[in-house]
């Protein structure tokens, strides 16, 4: 059998995989959340005897879905801000001077992913009860989340830092630039696609965190993931979870796509103009 | 370096770096000394170890920590032996291997609880799995597949999860592999078990302990797979760490988590010595 026959037959098999593992599910979410309360979906029929958008409606109206959706989407932009702020200094220092320790600096910046969330989400909220700072959750989560996440930003922003070209810099300080001329002219251009993919990147993550949000914003703060967790247990309604599960996946697909083509962006000769 | 760069390189690592190894160097020290009867939000705080010895006698936790290791270890298994072979594949690129990887990497855009969600839906009593083995005759009836006792649905989603992810980091590690060294080994006369076992594993080996210790990690530490999916009869190591936070009952939580930490701190550092050593084919 030659390779290319080979290659075929696999690649038939992956797909044939992929219907069961990823296009059966999805088209059964689908299915579920179009599932029109008048008549139930029982076991014997093949598709749901009447369709229709009911659930979407009922949901959007008379659950915590909307405030969910403002809670999930306020915080994570500010999650995503304050990420960036605080991973820039730092991204600086790893990306452009050359100091002893800066590897081992780069691998302690990746203490948050080795940590449990459900470790930090518990024991973050120890510390908050015992400096009394239980009043104001959504700080508390968006200052968690932007610290949880920096291992993501400050690594995207100082390969962005690396690209920037001295002799750019040179060249602005030649001419007599400041150091905000220096910085618009010589930095900005080769740190955009790191910005902004920092910036997303956070947001996909926060918007998606669940320990956290889950334990440090109980039980006042409900973002879209917590209200899943709960629609999947005490509340479990299959047609309600499944409008929830549509409502957390789909946006995300399209922010990861699109964070994708942002980082493909993100190289040398596209930022600084040549190679 | 001078006095006065130290000072700047500390002071710009200071809002970065600085406030990551403040709150997980915390986050982690609470947890210890939450455990010993120290740092208590309620009454006084002792050094003491009657919790720890407390729950070492407790069964509840026993089990949860055997079974928080069993999950751990598979899913880390699972997603890497699943995922090697698919990297292999895909390391050199053919037509339709860039659909074939997106299809393969799918599931990292899907939310954890989502993906739960989506199988607990198909494998339900009337789910479609159910449905369809009757259909074709091999069950006569439904059988009950949620929450089954040996956290098959929990290992199966950990893995759809988890796979891609392990995809991701070996297809890095192997197309960083020459096709000159691998041409060179065949015009020496190695055969394709030799190349893999002789260039490939070896070459390979970072890769994949980078994957198992994240995937072990989070398995280790999983909480919504097992709440939604996973056996009704035991609990996580999370689950009944969150159960005590949820009684107020801090000091046991601590000791779950510091035991927690401890699981995943060792089990990752005997995973991936195991796994340079099974790769490497010898011992050093």
């Amino acid at each position: 059998m030659n390779r290319l026959r080979l290659n075929n037959i696999l690649m038939a098999l992956v797909i044939a995989l992929a219907f069961i593992w990823l296009f059966i599910p999805f088209v059964m979410a689908v299915l579920w959340s179009l599932v029109d309360p008048s008549q139930p979906w029982t076991a014997d029929k093949l598709l749901p005897p009447a369709m229709s958008f009911y659930r979407w409606v009922n949901m959007w109206q008379n659950s915590s879905l909307q405030p969910a959706l403002l809670t999930s989407y306020t915080l994570a932009p500010s999650a995503a801000i304050l990420s960036l702020l605080l991973a820039f200094p730092t991204s600086f220092a790893l990306g452009r001077i050359a100091f002893p320790g800066r590897e081992v600096a780069k691998t302690l910046c990746l203490l948050p992913l080795v940590v449990p969330p459900f470790i930090t989400a518990v024991f973050f909220t120890a510390l908050l009860y015992r400096l009394g700072l239980t009043a104001w959750r959504p700080g508390a989560i968006i200052f968690a989340h932007a610290v949880v996440f920096l291992p993501f930003s400050i690594r995207i922003l100082t390969v962005s830092f690396e690209t920037v070209r001295q002799d750019h810099i040179d060249a602005a300080r030649d001419l007599g630039a400041g150091h905000w001329a220096r910085f618009k002219a010589a930095y900005l251009p080769a740190l955009r696609p790191g910005i902004y993919a920092s910036l997303l990147i956070v947001f996909i993550q926060s918007i998606e965190e669940f320990a956290i949000a889950f334990i440090v914003g109980s039980p006042d703060v409900v973002t879209i993931p917590v209200l899943l967790y709960s629609a999947l247990g005490q509340d479990y309604v299959r047609p309600n979870a499944a409008v929830l599960s549509l409502i957390l996946v789909i946006p995300n697909v399209f922010l990861m796509l699109f964070l994708e083509r942002l980082l493909k962006s993100a190289n040398p000769t596209l930022a600084s103009g040549k190679g | 370096m001078t006095a006065r760069q130290w000072i700047t390189v500390t002071l710009l690592l200071m809002p970065g770096l600085g406030l990551i190894v403040w709150l997980i160097g915390t986050v982690v020290y609470i947890a210890f000394a939450q455990s010993f009867g120290l740092y208590n939000i309620n009454g006084e705080s002792a050094l003491t170890t009657a919790y720890w010895a407390d729950l070492l006698g407790n069964n509840i936790y026993l089990r949860s920590v055997r079974y928080s290791t069993y999950i751990g270890v598979m899913s880390a298994i699972f997603s890497v032996v699943l995922a090697y072979p698919l990297a292999i594949w895909l390391r050199k690129p053919f037509t339709g291997s860039m659909t074939i990887g997106s299809i393969l990497k799918a599931p990292l855009l899907v939310h954890g609880l989502v993906a739960a969600f989506l199988f607990v839906n198909v494998i339900s009593y009337h789910g479609i799995l159910n449905q369809f083995m009757q259909w074709i005759g091999i069950w006569d009836g439904p059988h009950r597949l949620q929450n089954d006792n040996n956290a098959i649905a929990v290992l199966i989603l950990q893995t759809w999860k988890n796979m891609p992810f392990a995809l991701l980091l070996l297809t890095g590690a192997l197309q960083g592999i020459s096709d000159d060294v691998l041409d060179a080994a065949r015009d020496l006369g190695a055969g394709s078990w030799a190349r893999f076992r002789k260039i490939i594993a070896p070459l390979t080996v970072s890769g994949m302990q980078a994957a198992i210790v994240i995937i072990f990690i989070g398995a280790v530490s999983d909480f919504a797979f097992q709440v939604i999916a996973g056996p009704i009869n035991r609990q996580s190591l999370a689950q009944l760490m969150v159960g005590y936070k949820g009684r107020g009952d801090w000091n046991s939580a601590a000791v779950v988590g510091a035991t927690m930490i401890i699981v995943a701190l060792f089990g990752s550092a005997i995973l991936a010595g195991l796994s340079k050593i099974v790769m490497r084919g010898r011992l050093k």
